[in-house]
């Protein structure tokens, strides 16, 4: 991990920011109303060393949805948003005429739609731009406590590390943050390095 | 081709976006001189004591966003000719883009963004 | 899949029979499979299907933010759902009529993922389920058994716990108290001069009396573990774990109390003239034979002795009843 100079972090930043400006884009087109989403920081850090603040885990539940992404960088990818975060977002995808019931029957569906548009938006961004393609498996949602989640982190052994992104996710003027989470084997993290070592290479 | 030298700003958050741009447009334009700034207000500063004749802008940077800080340059300096990034062309930003006399261009940054650049720079009014 | 399943099936009955759709298109979009759910809800057949581009092969417009998925899915060759809360119904899907009615648009969750064929073209199969049948009996089941657990354990016109709930729950807080060794408290409450209020009042009075009464005392409850039950008409108990005595002396003063203070105007009701409540509260640890609730009771017979609009407590041995005597 020391390996991981301010440019490379400033280049995933910026490939991250590409995504997520992707995703706002298609987000956007099926709200039909103005959508923004920013990834102001990248961090990657060991996964022994993540707890609660890193990814503002308190208490309560959590909406997680994720995918499995494979090729040259192998990474399950989980984005987070607390329970009543998910809600209130899956509330402005679908216009203020449902009851709080009847969202809840949709969280479900609408979060691993709103999880697959932003993953996806985020590999493509990283397969362009770093040049490289990966498959991925649809993606799953789950419900969960921060114990859980922090120890399903923590637990893979054959992914010792974690990429953090910060995300910030406006909806019709209604903000909201949550994170994404990369958890990479050390073989994966290698392979991304040399995919934007290249990139940079072609810079200077 | 208008082969004079001039001078381009890039002002954009990310250090590897800046790069990118700047090896993009030297490869195009080897003698034009080329500054930096990392956001909106040091674009503003910057454009007040060294005027450019170019100005490449990111839109999401932290402080003000990329098409207030070209809304105020132009008051400023209505000669020069700014093209905005960003990675999220939604209508509403179109227009707003257009209505300053910017074109908005969609990131990444590659050769044909680089290319509908240099064209809006040159293009004669 | 094995080579005898392989050999022991049709793949083609199997495709057709599935009850979802299934169809895949190649890089230019075009469609190469179309099974029969889909042709079904359609109404566009295999045959002027295939090879046709599929924004073209039906009748209506299909939707935009579909036409995007799919050209995503083919470009990045990365899968994408799309959800029925947000897109309801992107494929002119109809819902099949029985009778002669209109058609309804049916809503659909659909999935769209990237494949190869075995020419190594690359493709997309797109699959696609009707949700309205799982909407619908979602919110169904899900009202049904609210309604059924509800209707179960709840006394109908005050909305406190039944006396056929309350039976069951003693049991087992009965059963906790004896093998956790902790206390359990058991308070009997009867309304006090409760069949001259309905001779005076009348009945209907007499039921927002109980009414009345049932919500002041569930309303200082607060623990889970607390439950408050009709136990006869104008009689009513608690069960609350986990108190010592003198506490739940405390709270029964509290609740008697609270009705006090409503002040429902009873004139038969002497020296008060209002709705007032009698208690007897038990406390104990209980083992093997224990009864509180016959104690509970027993202390509420006294308070009714001893003038009504009062709380009596009994422990639940024997030895210190004999020696508060």
């Amino acid at each position: 991990m020391n390996n991981l100079s301010e440019l490379h972090l400033d280049a995933l930043t910026e490939v991250f920011s590409i995504g997520a400006g992707r995703a706002a884009l298609s987000l956007s087109e099926i709200v039909g109303d103005e959508v923004r989403i920013s990834v102001p920081s990248v961090q990657v850090l060991s996964s022994k060393d993540i707890n609660s603040t890193t990814l503002s885990l308190n208490s309560g539940r959590f909406g997680a949805v994720s995918q499995h992404f494979s090729g040259p960088f192998n990474a399950e990818a989980v984005l987070l948003f607390t329970e009543e975060q998910a809600l209130k977002i899956v509330s402005d995808m679908m216009g203020s005429q449902m009851n709080l019931e009847e969202l809840a029957e949709f969280e479900h569906e609408a979060m691993c739609e709103l999880g697959n548009i932003i993953l996806n938006a985020c590999l493509s961004a990283m397969a362009d731009i770093l040049n490289f393609t990966l498959e991925s498996s649809l993606p799953d949602y789950t419900v969960a406590s921060a114990d859980d989640i922090l120890h399903r982190l923590k637990e893979s052994s054959n992914q010792p590390y974690v990429m953090v992104l910060h995300i910030d996710l406006t909806i019709e003027k209604r903000h909201t943050a949550g994170n994404l989470v990369f958890l990479l084997s050390s073989a994966s993290l290698a392979n991304l390095v040399t995919h934007v070592d290249q990139f940079l290479g072609k810079l200077s | 081709m208008d082969s004079s030298i001039k001078k381009l700003l890039i002002v954009d958050d990310s250090k590897v976006s800046r790069m990118l741009i700047r090896t993009q447009i030297l490869a195009q334009h080897p003698e034009w001189i080329i500054s930096e700034a990392a956001c909106g207000e040091d674009a503003i500063a910057h454009v007040d004591n060294d005027l450019p004749d170019y100005c490449t802008m990111d839109i999401n940077m932290p402080g003000i966003s990329g098409t207030d800080a070209a809304a105020q340059i132009l008051s400023r300096h209505p000669s020069i000719k700014i093209v905005i990034f960003s990675a999220n062309i939604q209508e509403a930003q179109q227009n707003r883009a257009h209505s300053l006399g910017t074109i908005l261009v969609a990131k990444p940054v590659t050769e044909k963004s680089i290319a509908l650049t240099l064209n809006h720079f040159t293009a004669s009014k | 899949m094995s080579d005898l399943s392989a050999k022991r099936f049709d793949m083609n009955d199997i495709f057709n029979t599935l009850s979802f759709g299934v169809c895949v298109v190649d890089a230019d979009g075009r469609v190469l499979l179309w099974n029969n759910w889909i042709a079904r809800h359609s109404g566009i057949k295999e045959a002027d299907a295939l090879n046709q581009p599929l924004e073209q092969v039906f009748s209506e417009p299909v939707s935009p933010a579909f036409l995007t998925a799919l050209k995503n899915t083919l470009a990045y060759r990365l899968p994408v759902v799309l959800s029925t809360a947000l897109h309801r119904s992107p494929l002119p899907l109809h819902n099949i009529s029985v009778a002669n009615q209109q058609q309804t648009r049916m809503y659909q969750s659909i999935s769209i993922t990237p494949i190869q064929s075995q020419l190594n073209e690359s493709c997309c199969l797109v699959q696609v389920t009707d949700s309205s049948t799982s909407i619908k009996r979602e919110k169904i089941l899900r009202s049904h058994s609210e309604i059924l657990k509800k209707e179960a354990i709840t006394d109908s016109m005050t909305d406190v716990c039944n006396r056929r709930f309350f039976d069951a729950h003693y049991e087992m807080a009965v059963a906790d108290a004896k093998r956790q060794k902790h206390p359990l408290s058991i308070f009997m409450i009867d309304i006090d001069f409760f069949k001259s209020y309905n001779d005076c009042y009348g009945h209907i009075a007499g039921d927002n009396a109980i009414k009345q009464v049932a919500d002041i005392l569930k309303s200082q409850l607060s623990r889970a573990t607390d439950i408050i039950a009709r136990y006869g008409g104008e009689e009513f108990v608690l069960v609350m774990p986990h108190l010592s005595q003198k506490i739940a002396e405390q709270f029964a003063e509290k609740l008697r109390s609270a009705v006090f203070n409503l002040a429902i105007p009873h004139i038969k009701s002497r020296p008060f003239n209002r709705i007032t409540i009698s208690i007897g509260v038990c406390t104990g640890i209980p083992e093997n034979d224990d009864n509180l609730l016959n104690k509970a009771d027993a202390a509420l017979y006294q308070a009714k002795q001893k003038g009504r609009n009062r709380c009596t407590s009994l422990p639940l041995c024997e030895t210190e009843e004999y020696l508060e005597q």
